[in-house]
């Protein structure tokens, strides 16, 4: 299929790490374009191009910005959402590591077309590689007076931070992260307000994930119909990153137009390991509810995975053979966000942990009948109730482990033990 | 200003109000832990989550009713079986976690667990086989001198946090960890220690907040509540005195906007202390010629002080000592009896206390004085000459230099060598504050020919009296405060006095009814309808029809620091 890769270009070419480098792919044109366009029309353009937000919800990015009050009379700002921490997503460090202009370009023309002067980018603490990167082509694109107090000679001020996450998964939703960025406690905030009223500092700000802004640059340089006229259909457009790993011969991030088949993109990565058989696979990461084999030729857009009752999330694949226990990886699903839970509301604090003992006690054989509604119960408490996504979230795999893998319970209830083999790795399992 | 309808009824409130208090307004109860209305709206406990339509167009989520302002052609319900079920879940994830050991909790009786789960909740548990969250080693921490902490039974609504930020703004108490191990702490090296802190006990929906001086007193069913007004200075915070049989077992705020709003002071809650601690006066005591005391009845008693009133004036001045203690209808008897022995000879002695601020919302009221009605009790006539011509120049605190040496004050009397000029000297009463227990002072208010007290309280002062007569405190009296804004509120009773002891305004009316016969029988809703009738700051109102929130008093200049003017003067001025 010959598909010209876009936002992965610069993969490989570690020239484009400086910015000289990167201006000799087209680097900062697209800046340069919008700085001449009215902020209006960069908005217009990528509303056109239906650009879609690429951290896992899916709101379209063009919508969002245009939800920004006009006026000059509070500061706006633009936060970049790079807290890449749930288990299975690694394609906005791949993005950071090798084109960190690519990034620093988008953010500067969606400051520009938001009218923010300051944008930080929240990076995942952990991700030091890709700090220290963008810190440096932060200093580049400085010293070029490409960002600071006029930016490529257009009057315009913009400043540019990162900004150091420091391990929590719910610095990740974007009203936690404002928290985080403001020296708080990272927790979410209640909506309304919305971060486009009421953000970071009290103020109008622009949340994105590095991904979406990353799309922007390109849509700038070659126009919203070509954007366009890649993807499935009007409302899943342009390419997409799909970080596939767990049992596939080469698990990476792979870059594909948006809405490819599910077996298309177990191809492209050397197909199951081993010759396995496929079981199950996570279409989104953690948070998307697994799908079944039989549902390999599923394209992988925004719309069909939510219509197959998942979540395209941030295209984070995750692949599970047939020696793998359902039960078992739900429960360590279910750890993962009982552990990440802020705390703050009831729900999903008390509905994670309860599903996680739930799910640990089926594991080890102490299941008993009526587990699988009761599970499905909690989950239902959970899920729609809690005060930001990381309740539904939490729900999503163990709603999905009840619904479409029923035997696997209660072949855990009748044998009172797991009836697959120990992992050989991760001993205690969950 | 937008309509909701809420289970069918539709209310208009002001832009921006919530659901929950929407609700209220149309007696639509929507439970809730974490919202309180002094505190930032967080969402948190979910249980006020609620059905919202508007246009007819049904929400697909829930919505929280603390974090949903109202709109135009929004319709909420809170009965439908989505609702409840959620309310039944949150109610199963609160509890799952929960001790559940009510029988030894304090909060049991007033808990907002037991009352939700018996309105919203199931009866049965499905958390059968796992293991409880609990936070060992966390069950009995002192957070500070006030309160103590116990983490199992919190369900980590932070009202408490948010409070210590937003209405204390000290900011000790924080929430450490996260998920379900979140937990409710004082930062390192801080400790729970505001004036305020109590608060957050009488804030905290569940047992997991306990205040160290109710600790373990008594079971809140037990307890018989009763409206009153705190005496620990003059800010006049509104309370409900909590007793069994007699026995005060605690104050709590009682919600007052104008005054101190949802909180009170941990001074004032600590104030109904002084009636167990100090000793109680239970008989009329007498002392005779020879210096032997005996107990007796009131008649005998009354007798004697009216007797020696009759024949002051030969021997010397006829004083009266007030206090900040006395209700406004005891104080205006007291000066009428003043009055009718010709006594300029008057004053309210008053402690001067730390400054208590309570926070409401129009900034707070500060108590500088230790006592409830010095404003009161001086504009009803317990001020040096109220009786006479008054110089205006002298300022109305009692305390400025006097040039007109005959008059005795509170100053005089206390401080200086007044007492001994008096033949009489009437003290009400004989807990006026701290110079009750000096023995200095004591001493020079001995130093009167006849000395004459009125009081609870068996202090040192009563000890030495001639005669000592034994009143009710305010727990047992009905009665009117004015406070530090000049706001006039009523207190009732909350049990009745021991048997001996009567009230003062009944004693003061005994005693004027031997002077002249009209003024026998006098109960305080009596009184101040008369002090209505007569004093221009108080015309209009009636005890009957008080506010709950009480009266403001139409005071010129009314600050709490101000100069007095005199009930005569204010006309003018109005």
């Amino acid at each position: 299929m010959a598909f010209e890769r876009v936002l992965t270009r610069n993969v490989g070419n570690r020239d484009a790490l400086t910015l000289d480098g990167y201006k000799k792919t087209g680097g900062y044109e697209a800046l340069a374009k919008a700085l001449k366009m009215e902020p209006e029309a960069v908005i217009e353009e990528v509303k056109k191009s239906g650009l879609r937000g690429r951290g896992g919800a899916g709101f379209p990015a063009g919508m969002k910005w245009g939800f920004i009050p006009k006026g000059k009379d509070k500061p706006k700002y633009l936060v970049c959402n790079a807290d890449e921490s749930e288990p299975g997503t690694f394609k906005d460090r791949l993005l950071m590591e090798h084109d960190p202009h690519q990034l620093i370009e988008g953010c500067a023309i969606c400051c520009w077309a938001v009218h923010a002067e300051t944008c930080y980018i929240y990076i995942r603490g952990e991700y030091t590689k890709a700090a220290a990167i963008l810190e440096r082509a932060l200093k580049e694109a400085y010293d070029a007076r490409i960002l600071g107090n006029s930016a490529m000679g257009s009057g315009f001020k913009l400043n540019m931070y990162v900004h150091r996450g420091a391990g929590a998964y719910i610095c990740g939703e974007e009203t936690g992260m404002l928290e985080s960025l403001e020296g708080k406690r990272g927790q979410p905030r209640v909506k309304p307000p919305f971060p486009a009223v009421v953000g970071a500092f009290g103020a109008p700000t622009v949340i994105n994930n590095v991904e979406t802004l990353c799309n922007v640059p390109h849509i700038i340089n070659r126009g919203a119909d070509w954007f366009k006229s890649i993807g499935t259909d009007e409302r899943n457009t342009g390419p997409k990153l799909y970080a596939i790993s767990g049992h596939v011969e080469r698990p990476g991030t792979y870059e594909h137009p948006i809405g490819i088949t599910f077996r298309e993109m177990l191809e492209a990565a050397g197909g199951m390991w081993r010759q396995g058989q496929l079981k199950a696979f996570i279409p989104g990461g953690a948070s998307a509810p697994l799908l079944k084999a039989s549902e390999i030729d599923i394209k992988m857009d925004f719309d069909t995975v939510a219509k197959a009752g998942s979540m395209l999330g941030s295209a984070a694949v995750i692949v599970m053979d047939e020696t793998v226990c359902m039960v078992r990886s739900v429960a360590r699903l279910a750890k993962f966000f009982n552990h990440e839970s802020c705390g703050q509301c009831t729900p999903c604090r008390e509905g994670t942990n309860w599903m996680e003992l739930l799910l640990k006690r089926l594991e080890h054989g102490e299941g008993r009948e009526g587990d699988a509604m009761l599970l499905k119960s909690v989950a239902g408490n959970v899920g729609g109730n809690s005060l930001c996504a990381l309740g539904d979230a939490a729900v999503g795999p163990v709603k999905s482990l009840v619904e479409r893998f029923p035997e696997e319970i209660e072949a855990h209830i009748r044998e009172r033990r797991c009836p697959f083999p120990e992992y050989r790795y991760f001993k205690d399992g969950v | 200003m937008p309509k909701v309808t809420i289970n069918d009824r539709t209310v208009e409130v002001e832009a921006g109000t919530n659901l929950i208090e929407a609700g209220i307004k149309v007696g639509v109860q929507i439970p809730h832990y974490c919202y309180h209305p002094r505190l930032t709206v967080v969402g948190q406990c979910r249980m006020c989550l609620v059905e919202v339509s508007v246009n007819g167009k049904k929400m697909p989520k829930l919505q929280a009713g603390c974090s949903t302002p109202v709109a135009d052609n929004m319709e909420v319900r809170t009965d439908t079986d989505e609702v409840r079920d959620a309310q039944a879940g949150m109610m199963e994830f609160f509890l799952i976690n929960h001790p559940l050991d009510c029988p030894i909790c304090d909060q049991a009786g007033e808990c907002g667990l037991q009352d939700y789960s018996f309105k919203h909740g199931v009866a049965f548990s499905r958390f059968k086989f796992e293991d409880k969250r609990t936070y060992p080693g966390r069950e009995r921490i002192p957070l500070g001198p006030n309160v103590i902490l116990n983490m199992n039974r919190c369900i980590q609504c932070t009202r408490c946090v948010r409070f210590t930020h937003e209405v204390s703004q000290t900011g000790e108490l924080g929430f450490f960890n996260r998920g379900a191990r979140t937990e409710i702490g004082t930062f390192p090296g801080k400790e729970l220690d505001n004036p305020l802190s109590t608060c957050v006990v009488d804030i905290c929906p569940v047992g997991a907040l306990t205040s160290t001086r109710f600790r373990f007193a008594e079971r809140v069913f037990y307890l018989d509540k009763k409206p009153s007004i705190c005496t620990g200075c003059d800010v006049g915070c509104n309370i409900t005195m909590e007793h069994r049989r007699g026995n005060i077992k605690r104050y709590k705020p009682r919600f007052n906007p104008e005054v101190n709003d949802y909180w009170m002071c941990d001074y004032g809650r600590s104030t109904f202390e002084r009636y167990k601690s100090v000793p109680r006066l239970r008989g009329c005591r007498v002392r005779s010629e020879d210096g032997t005391e005996t107990i007796g009845g009131w008649k005998e008693a009354l007798d004697l002080v009216h007797r020696r009133l009759r024949q002051r004036t030969s021997e010397g001045a006829v004083a009266f000592l007030g206090s900040g203690n006395l209700t406004n209808e005891e104080a205006w008897l007291f000066s009428l009896l003043a009055s009718y022995v010709g006594s300029p000879h008057r004053g309210t002695p008053v402690d001067l206390g730390a400054g208590w601020t309570i926070p409401n919302l129009k900034g707070g009221i500060t108590g500088t004085e230790l006592a409830p009605n010095r404003r009161g009790a001086e504009m009803l006539g317990m001020r040096p000459s109220a009786g006479e011509e008054l110089d205006e120049t002298l300022g109305g605190d009692g305390s400025n230099g006097k040039e007109k040496a005959p008059v005795l004050d509170q100053d005089e009397l206390l401080l200086g060598d007044g007492a001994s000029k008096c033949a009489v000297l009437v003290v009400c009463d004989s807990d006026f504050g701290r110079g009750a227990y000096t023995p200095e002072v004591v001493e020079r208010l001995r130093r009167a020919k006849f000395l004459v007290v009125f009081g609870w309280a068996d202090s040192p002062l009563a000890k030495v009296a001639d005669v000592a007569l034994p009143v009710a405190t305010h727990a047992e009296k009905d009665g009117t405060f004015v406070n530090a804004e000049w706001r006039v509120q009523r207190f009732v009773a909350a049990f009745p006095a021991p048997a001996q002891v009567r009230s003062t305004v009944e004693a003061l009316s005994d005693l004027l009814g031997r002077f002249d016969p009209k003024w026998a029988g006098l109960t305080p809703e009596k009184v101040f309808d008369r002090i209505a009738a007569d004093v221009p700051a108080f015309v209009g109102l009636k005890w009957s029809t008080l506010p709950a929130t009480g009266a403001a008093l139409q005071v010129p200049g009314a600050n709490p620091i101000m100069s007095e003017t005199t009930a005569e003067t204010m006309p003018e001025v109005s």
